[in-house]
């Protein structure tokens, strides 16, 4: 027979050792059964970014980081917070809600107060929850999915114009123009597709008809199926909802197709890149965009400060990264301290803090009441500059 | 070693004794007990998961659980994986789409009102079904085209779930509730022997059961059966194995559903972690990276995937600055692979080299000789998995 | 309707040439390169980097330009398939079939994140256009760039074409298509025939970057990905392995697609493609032509 106690010993060995080193990590503090850190009261506020540092669309992190730590530079320097500096960390969501879930959890892990990033919406959806349920506002600088939105959370605010407000600037002046046809492309994916469906609706009962909904498949180069139906549709104007890569590429294919119409761009789409690269099809392309520095006045000044600072100009969502972290900033001034409930009501009773998109004031859906929107052209110089502010 | 008792046999009157022929090789005793491999590497797999249990003991912060969830996903996606690569040796470059299939139905439904768990059976319907589509047709072809048509069909999948209204087009799902039973819901958090165990957690040990113990357990299970074998002797030479009576066609397809009620399990776990799908979580990228995973871990072999799938998964997470150079990384590794190491890091046949039992001073490479010496040198009585 | 047809061909002339390569390393090795749609994208950026570097006559633009580089990227892009042939896949040629694909996907990753480190993930603009007059052709419209291009790309597969039927390097293609044992035996050099090989098909890929650069005016690192699954698709619905049938297979994709998306929908363009692949895959894997080696599938 074999021999038993021969052959349990290493395995009751092996099991004991195990159970007295997982007894002894047990101790250790940050596990369930540890004591949690408590928060402390002294030391810097942190605050977190969660923005895409890798992947697609690796190119809009550093704009926002930089735009935030421009704000965290001058509050710090003008006293800072409560007599507190103000800190930023940041952490790569690679526009992937596998990645975001997991930055976002670290962030919560190393303490933020706030978070003030968030750029594609795929990846702020996730985090949401999160956020919320460890008790820490939100002021989301970029992602704008009318989904942030219907999710209806507390402590979630969206400082960039919604899809709706821009459909709503879109028809506006289209109404101006005096379209009567109007075709709506979008790229499928899903802030184009939503500010598309956004301008459908709300085209209804206006005396704009919406001929064509087209969508394309992004990262091709061939569009000619595309053009070729907006062409078959005859609009007035077409309103290219998704980004300058497709846009540009779209505006030059209508034009060498014969479109003699008005071509309206979305914000993804304003940027100099468009007119790079759908050369001299980019002349008298207009586009919704909410004013940035370069078209406001004394905006000057910013842009130069930001040029010292990080070696090139401001892109896309730096200004409003750099509003966010205001906008937290003066939550905790108001709320007197950095605990969650308080801080969420501050924000939200916020009453004319100047960003730039105009003097901020929360719907109650934590939405901006004003959206912002302007009617942008492509200039001289291929650079976009403002036409039409849609105030009159 | 017994002898038996010689027979003996009458032909046409005389009697003959037939003795059974005496043994060139005298061969060692297989192990027994604990240094037996597979029983070895049993309590190693189950000394790791009593390891990824206590994980919330040693740190309960919610970033660690958090990638502690995704690796046990991952885990449980690259051994469905492994049944359809590693096992069968079919090529799949679009296992991505029944993870998205698992995750988009249950997405629907639970946002619908139905509880995490009753939608369980859907997914296992809807993948089935899903794997019987795809490998229908493709499985008559040769392996290479097998590559790019599930390829073809993952991005097929993906589009439609981006293109269609039901599964939210390319905003997808968002708000999808955790698992909850009757009224308590895993939100609410469970207090066990005074300690609090939040959602997050609770989540994670879902995790660690199904994917760590459950799937583990039940892929190599599956590859030590009939099945198993049958898909061994398919990826060995399939014109073979068709001569040998095994049906080929059905074997295969059969490897594909395993493969994608697998993926669709997962799939539910990660709509629960991560509370929100989109279409870009399923892109080719991700379905490339599972199968480096399994690659680099070691086709067929359990402890290879499994250490394959914490590489991807958990890589990204720990180079974090180094992001940029992943995918470069990922297919330089891939091809060195290739050339280099084929079978991976811890190929299927592989023994711990203290478990195999080797006659004093005799190796293979000293040739064998059959002078009674023992010179075996891997116990072939039992094969592993 | 007739627009549809010629935007048809010439979105299918490109699938062509694409197709071409991949049909030919497949008649050749039984291989399907992965990497191939990676090249076109290499030899995209190649025609970028020597236009945006290199002054003088090419910076000038116009057709002689065009060519040049065209003729210059077409070099580097066959040097890079024949580079990838023989670091990644001649040491694997006995290994089974699964190795190599798998080595095939990782080459295709390399080339696309490499070429992203060093050109950025953001679409890089061709600094040299081509830009013609419209012209009206029975109520279509086609532009000058698109016949100058439809007559490279002609040019080019009849230039194959006579290579590989009539010289002595396309019988030896040929011959170690059908056996390459027997053409072994008949004193074939098969390794430098196969890198031969390679080497053409890189090239045709590479021509075929250079333009939908110069057409497009962009080019970004993942452009490859799904032009090679267009390819796939082209060469298999002509017939794998036989380049009649990747020409044909190319075309017929383009038109496919064009009015597949004039009827379905911009948005269903790609599932469309892949649920052709998968079509013919089921009904007829020989593709229209038929392939060139039978082969139980």
């Amino acid at each position: 027979m074999t021999n038993y106690s021969r052959r349990r010993r290493p395995q009751l060995r092996l099991l004991a050792v195990a159970a007295v080193s997982a007894l002894a990590l047990s101790a250790c503090s940050g596990g369930v059964t540890g004591g949690a850190d408590e928060a402390t009261e002294e030391g810097p506020i942190v605050l977190g970014m969660l923005a895409p540092f890798s992947g697609s669309e690796a190119a809009f992190g550093p704009y926002m980081e930089n735009g935030a730590q421009m704000a965290i530079d001058e509050i710090n320097e003008a006293g800072g917070v409560l007599g507190r500096d103000l800190e930023l960390v940041t952490e790569d969501d690679a526009c992937d809600a596998t990645s975001a879930t997991a930055a976002a959890n670290k962030l919560i892990t190393s303490g933020i107060v706030a978070s003030v990033g968030g750029y594609c919406s795929g990846a702020t959806l996730p985090t949401l929850p999160i956020f919320v349920d460890a008790g820490v506002p939100m002021v989301i600088p970029a992602a704008n999915s009318n989904q942030l939105v219907e999710a209806d959370q507390d402590g979630v605010f969206l400082i960039n114009g919604t899809g709706d407000q821009q459909a709503q600037a879109a028809l506006a002046w289209a109404e101006k123009q005096g379209v009567k046809r109007l075709a709506l492309v979008d790229d499928n994916t899903d802030y184009s597709a939503d500010l598309a469906d956004a301008v459908a609706e709300q085209a209804e009962g206006t005396g704009i008809e919406v001929v064509l909904e087209e969508s394309v498949t992004a990262g091709e180069s061939d569009y000619s199926a595309n053009v070729n139906s907006i062409l078959s549709a005859d609009p007035d104007m077409v309103y290219w909802t998704g980004y300058y890569q497709e846009g540009g590429l779209i505006a030059s294919q209508l034009a060498a197709a014969g479109y003699g119409g008005e071509l309206l761009v979305a914000d993804g789409t304003v940027d100099a890149k468009f007119s790079e690269i759908a050369g001299d099809a980019a002349q008298g392309v207009e586009g919704t965009f909410t004013q940035t520095p370069d078209m406001l006045e004394g905006a000057d000044e910013w842009i130069t400060k930001y040029e010292e600072l990080y070696g090139e100009g401001p892109g896309p969502y730096s200004t409003q990264a750099y509003d966010a972290v205001r906008v937290v900033a003066e939550g905790i001034e108001q709320a007197g301290g950095t605990e969650s409930e308080a801080l969420v009501e501050a924000i939200q009773n916020i009453d004319g803090l100047d960003l730039f998109s105009g003097p901020l004031k929360f719907t109650e859906e934590g939405t901006l009441s004003e959206g912002g929107f302007a009617i942008v052209e492509v200039g001289p110089d291929g650079a976009f500059v403002l036409k039409d502010d849609l105030q009159g | 070693m017994t002898t038996r008792a010689p027979e003996t046999r009458s032909v046409r009157g005389l009697t003959y004794r037939i003795e059974p022929p005496a043994p060139t090789r005298v061969r060692p005793a297989p192990a027994r007990g604990l240094r037996e491999p597979r029983r070895f590497m049993s309590l190693v797999g189950g000394l790791l998961l009593l390891l990824a249990l206590a994980l919330p003991f040693i740190n309960a912060s919610p970033y660690i659980i958090s990638i502690g969830t995704s690796a046990f996903i991952y885990i449980m996606l690259a051994m469905g994986l492994n049944i359809v690569v590693g096992y069968a040796g079919l090529l799949d470059l679009g296992y991505y789409a029944f993870f998205a299939v698992g995750a988009y139905t249950s997405g629907v439904l639970a946002t619908n009102d139905m509880p995490l768990v009753f939608t369980i059976p859907f997914v296992i319907v809807a993948c089935i079904g899903a794997g019987l589509i795809i490998g229908g047709p493709t499985l008559r072809l040769r392996s290479d085209y097998l590559a790019i048509v599930t390829l073809g069909f993952g991005e097929i999948i993906r589009l439609t779930a981006n293109n269609l209204e039901l599964t939210g087009g390319p905003s997808g799902i968002s708000g999808i509730p955790t698992f909850a039973f009757f009224g308590w819901s895993f939100r609410d958090g469970l207090d066990l022997f005074g300690i609090h165990f939040n959602g997050k957690i609770l989540l994670y040990y879902t995790a660690v059961l199904a994917g760590g113990a459950f799937a583990v357990l039940a892929v190599s299970r599956l590859g030590r059966g009939r099945l198993g074998r049958a898909w061994r002797a398919i990826k060995d030479d399939e014109d073979a194995a068709e001569a040998m009576g095994i049906n080929t066609y059905l074997a295969k397809l059969a490897a594909y559903v395993m493969g994608a009620i697998f993926g669709g399990l997962a799939g539910i776990l990660m709509a629960a972690h991560q509370t929100a799908i989109s279409p870009t979580s399923f892109v080719f990228l991700n379905s490339a990276l599972l199968l480096m995973a399994v690659v680099l871990g070691g086709m067929g072999s359990t402890p290879g995937v499994i250490i394959g799938a914490l590489v991807i998964s958990l890589a990204p997470e720990l180079l974090r600055d180094f992001s940029s150079w992943r995918y470069l990384i990922f297919g330089v590794l891939l091809v060195l692979m290739m050339l280099f190491r084929p079978q991976g890091l811890w190929p299927s046949t592989a023994v711990l080299p203290f478990l195999r039992f080797r006659a004093r001073g005799r190796s293979p490479r000293e040739g064998f000789t059959d002078h009674g010496e023992p010179s075996e040198n891997v116990d072939r009585s039992e094969e592993l998995a | 309707m007739l627009q549809l047809v010629v935007d048809g061909l010439f979105v299918g002339s490109f699938y062509a040439l694409v197709a071409l390569g991949y049909s030919m390393v497949y008649g050749i090795i039984k291989l399907l390169n992965f990497a191939h749609g990676d090249v076109y994208m290499v030899g995209a950026f190649a025609g970028f980097l020597l236009f945006s570097t290199v002054t003088g006559l090419v910076a000038s633009g116009g057709l002689m330009s065009l060519l040049l580089v065209l003729l210059v990227a077409m070099i580097l892009t066959g040097l890079l398939g024949v580079f990838v042939e023989r670091v990644a896949y001649r040491p694997l040629r006995g290994s089974p079939r699964l190795a190599v694909l798998i080595t095939a996907v990782g080459v295709s990753f390399i080339l696309e994140y490499g070429v992203r480190q060093i050109m950025g993930p953001n679409p890089r603009v061709y600094p040299v256009r081509l830009t013609g007059e419209t012209f009206n052709l029975l109520g279509a419209r086609i532009t000058l760039p698109q016949l100058i291009l439809f007559a490279v790309a002609g040019l080019l597969m009849v230039a194959l074409n006579f290579l590989v039927m009539r010289s002595r390097d396309g019988r030896a293609m040929r011959a170690i298509a059908l056996d390459p044992q027997a053409a072994k035996l008949m004193g074939v050099n098969v390794d430098r025939v196969i890198s031969r090989t390679f080497f053409i098909g890189s090239a045709l890929a590479g021509a075929a970057g250079v333009m939908a650069g110069a057409y497009y005016g962009t080019v970004d690192f993942l452009m490859g990905f799904v032009i090679g699954l267009k390819a796939f698709t082209a060469a298999v619905i002509g017939g794998i392995g036989n380049l009649y049938g990747a020409m044909l297979g190319g075309i017929l994709l383009g038109l496919l697609e064009s009015f597949g998306t004039a009827f379905l929908g911009g948005e269903w363009r790609d599932v469309f493609s892949f649920a052709c692949l998968i079509l013919f895959l089921s009904l007829r894997p020989t593709g229209i032509l038929g392939a060139r080696v039978v082969e139980r599938m």
